[in-house]
């Protein structure tokens, strides 16, 4: 018999010791079969299952087994240890699983020696991309159905052939990594974790639509992305993999990076142009489109990180395969940034399609506390919330749109019942009107004024003509505004409206925040009977309407008090209490 | 080097395919870094050293599992690749002594991931 290994972990939501429990026993009858030398048995602090019990994972086979109980026990050993056969009713089966297409090198390789990469089939796309041809390129790409993964969705084949098909003879090819959205860091990681796969990308695109140059456009906050794509260009060029004649073909670019110095609306591609030129990041109106009139007023391909990374795999294997993956609309798979209220926050890929609730409940392992989940966010600034119950929804770019919501380059944020959608719909505009160019009028002042009414209403001080003023502020920015972040900067009111209004509603007219978020709304007053008498709260208070001593117990004055909630924080006892 | 060609490519691929066993990797990128995986992988150099082990230590970049982070992945010949989590400086002593020398995986730090990789 081969060694094995056994890794057990119970997934039951707050056991402490359902698994070092299983494991005595494991092990115990494993003594009994006199198996102890052969089957190694782990504890496992996470096994990628979560709320199913007891779950066995038995490697080599690779074979998990969930929900299983002690007079399981018995069999495993008899079926599965001796005889390496799985037992099917207790076999579990995901309904759905990550799939690492983009992220299939990431935490795989070391991202600073160019070998490695080539060790997983790195620049041999590249190679078959210039034997075969620029048409044929595009032809795959455009079978293959990949969509833009910045957030518009826009068909990369048919982007590629329009650039390359712009009369000029010297284009450009740009790498959108100037990612901002709160929340999301899948191309950081991208860039992080496996740089080689981005640059073969950017050199099959630009051989593509016939570049010899090529820029990075990445975000100066990301200083160890920029360090790693310089050294990967450096290694790639002394291997002769970027620059003159590459594998000895007519085919010649070099790459360079640029970076952004920090505003948000210098991922809008127009805006990311002027910022490479040199001139202030303003979006210009379109047409023409940069495929026309790009990078100082020659044809330009823009391409996000991911959708970069998305490249090398669709020509090795073919336009045919990627298209199989996916659903009708949009194909292959997307990586998101689980984040917020979320047990496993991280970065995951799935394929287009998985449904929301898979992605929360099954990969992310549910909200972190424990506590009753509310909605999830997805699309950053630009998006919208998703309630619980369009959670079965497949993800894909046309779906989200329908909900309201956008998919966005792939920020996901979980909230829970402890969230406030005023607050939060608060939260994404004021980062819009902080980031607005202040180029065009609907954008610059729409967003203030929304973000107005907004705090208002979160100070009790609204009216539900307020509801009307919003919407119709929002339509007037999603018509008027000149770039992606006015016309989108609306979508976090708007969805929050459309699904939480019953939650504005209580602003308003009850004057309470029913998550407690709001504490402009909240009244403190301390519980006596909970009450220690230590005094903390009376310290905390900043504007010391907390009086009272050691023997008598301490009261909150309410004309002091300016409801800024750090008594509530500070007391140690649960005895302040916000209603 | 001069231009690589087609055969470099293979015949490099192949080399390295080859020697794939007895490594340890460090996931270095910004949320490994930020959990504290440097120090980690000064731990993991500093063990290494001191036993005199023949194993190489590298980094690589996020597998994603970022809540999980410092990530420590160890491939030892005949035994399961598996990867630790929440390591930090002791811990990362204990997988080299425990792991890599003793040839025995440590309890409580394993984390699995159910996915399924494209090449």
């Amino acid at each position: 018999m081969n060694e094995k290994t056994v890794l057990i972990k119970d997934t039951t939501p707050g056991s402490t010791t359902g698994t070092k429990d299983f494991f005595d026993l494991f092990t115990s009858a494993l003594r009994e079969s006199r198996l102890s030398d052969e089957v190694r048995v782990v504890r496992a602090a996470d096994i990628g299952v979560y709320n199913h019990g007891i779950v066995l994972k038995i490697l080599p086979e690779n074979i998990t087994y969930a929900r299983v109980q002690p007079h399981d026990i018995k069999r495993i050993i008899g079926v599965t240890l001796k005889h390496g056969n799985p037992i099917r009713d207790l076999e579990y089966r995901p309904s759905s699983r990550q799939l690492r297409l983009v992220l299939r090198n990431c935490g795989r390789i070391d991202p600073e020696n160019i070998d490695d990469y080539i060790s997983r089939n790195g620049y041999q796309a590249l190679y078959k991309a210039l034997q075969a041809g620029p048409e044929a390129v595009i032809s795959e790409l455009k079978t293959s159905g990949l969509r833009g993964r910045g957030g518009g969705g826009f068909p990369t084949g048919l982007k590629w052939s329009m650039t390359g098909k712009s009369p000029g003879d010297e284009k450009y090819m740009i790498c959108n990594a100037d990612e901002g959205d709160p929340g999301a860091y899948m191309d950081r990681s991208v860039l992080e974790g496996d740089p080689h796969a981005v640059i073969e990308g950017m050199l099959i695109a630009g051989f593509a639509i016939g570049a010899s140059q090529g820029f990075f456009y990445i975000r100066a906050e990301y200083p160890l992305a920029i360090e790693r794509i310089q050294k990967a260009i450096d290694d790639a060029r002394a291997y002769g993999l970027v620059g003159e004649r590459i594998f000895n073909s007519s085919f010649s670019m070099d790459l360079e990076i640029r970076l952004g110095a920090g505003a948000f609306v210098c991922g809008e591609e127009t805006a990311l142009l002027a910022s490479i030129e040199g001139k202030r990041g303003t979006p210009s109106p379109r047409p023409p489109y940069p495929s026309v009139k790009g990078l100082w007023g020659k044809p330009t391909c823009i391409n996000n990180v991911e959708t970069l990374a998305n490249v090398p795999p669709i020509i090795l294997n073919g336009g045919a395969w990627f298209s199989r993956i996916g659903t009708e609309s949009s194909k292959g798979t997307k990586v998101f940034a689980l984040t917020g209220k979320i047990k496993n926050s991280g970065l995951i890929e799935v394929p287009m399609g998985t449904t929301l609730r898979d992605i929360v409940f099954e990969i992310g392992g549910g909200p972190a506390s424990g506590k009753k989940f509310k909605a999830v966010q997805t699309g950053g600034p630009s998006g919208g919330v998703i309630p619980e119950h369009l959670l079965d929804t497949g993800v894909d770019y046309d779906n989200l749109q329908r909900l309201g919501s956008i998919m966005g380059s792939g920020g996901m944020i979980v909230m829970d019942e402890d969230d406030c959608m005023v607050d939060i719909a608060k939260f994404y505009l004021k980062f819009c009107v902080d980031e607005s160019c202040g180029k065009c009028a609907p954008c610059r002042i729409g967003g203030y004024q929304m973000l107005h009414l907004l705090e208002g209403i979160a100070q009790g001080k609204g009216t539900l003509e307020d509801l009307n003023r919003l919407r119709m502020i929002a339509k007037a920015m999603q018509k008027a505004s000149l770039c992606g972040l006015g016309q989108t900067a609306a979508n976090p009111v708007l969805s929050t409206l459309r699904y939480f209004e019953d939650e504005y509603r209580e602003h308003i007219v009850n004057r309470r925040c029913p998550s407690k978020k709001c504490t402009a709304l909240l009244r403190f007053v301390i519980d006596r009977m909970r009450c220690k008498k230590c005094g903390l709260c009376a310290r905390t208070c900043p504007e010391k309407a907390i009086s009272g001593d050691k023997d008598r117990g301490y009261v909150i004055d309410a004309t002091k008090c300016i409801s800024c909630g750090m008594c509530f924080e500070a007391c140690k006892f649960g005895a302040v209490e916000r209603n | 080097m001069a231009v690589i060609t087609w055969d470099d490519l293979t015949a490099l691929q192949k080399r390295r395919q080859e020697q794939d066993t007895n490594w340890i990797k460090v996931g270095m990128s910004t949320c490994g870094i930020a959990a504290g995986a440097d120090r980690v992988y000064r731990a993991l150099e500093e063990e290494l050293h001191k036993q005199g082990c023949e194993v190489q230590l590298r980094k690589c970049g996020c597998l994603g599992m970022c809540a999980a982070e410092p990530l420590v992945e160890v491939s030892i010949a005949g035994m399961p690749q598996v990867i630790y989590c929440r390591v930090d400086e002791a811990t990362a002593r204990d997988i080299v002594r425990g792991h890599v020398c003793g040839r025995k995986i440590l309890q409580d730090y394993i984390i699995d991931m159910q996915s399924e990789e494209v090449s």
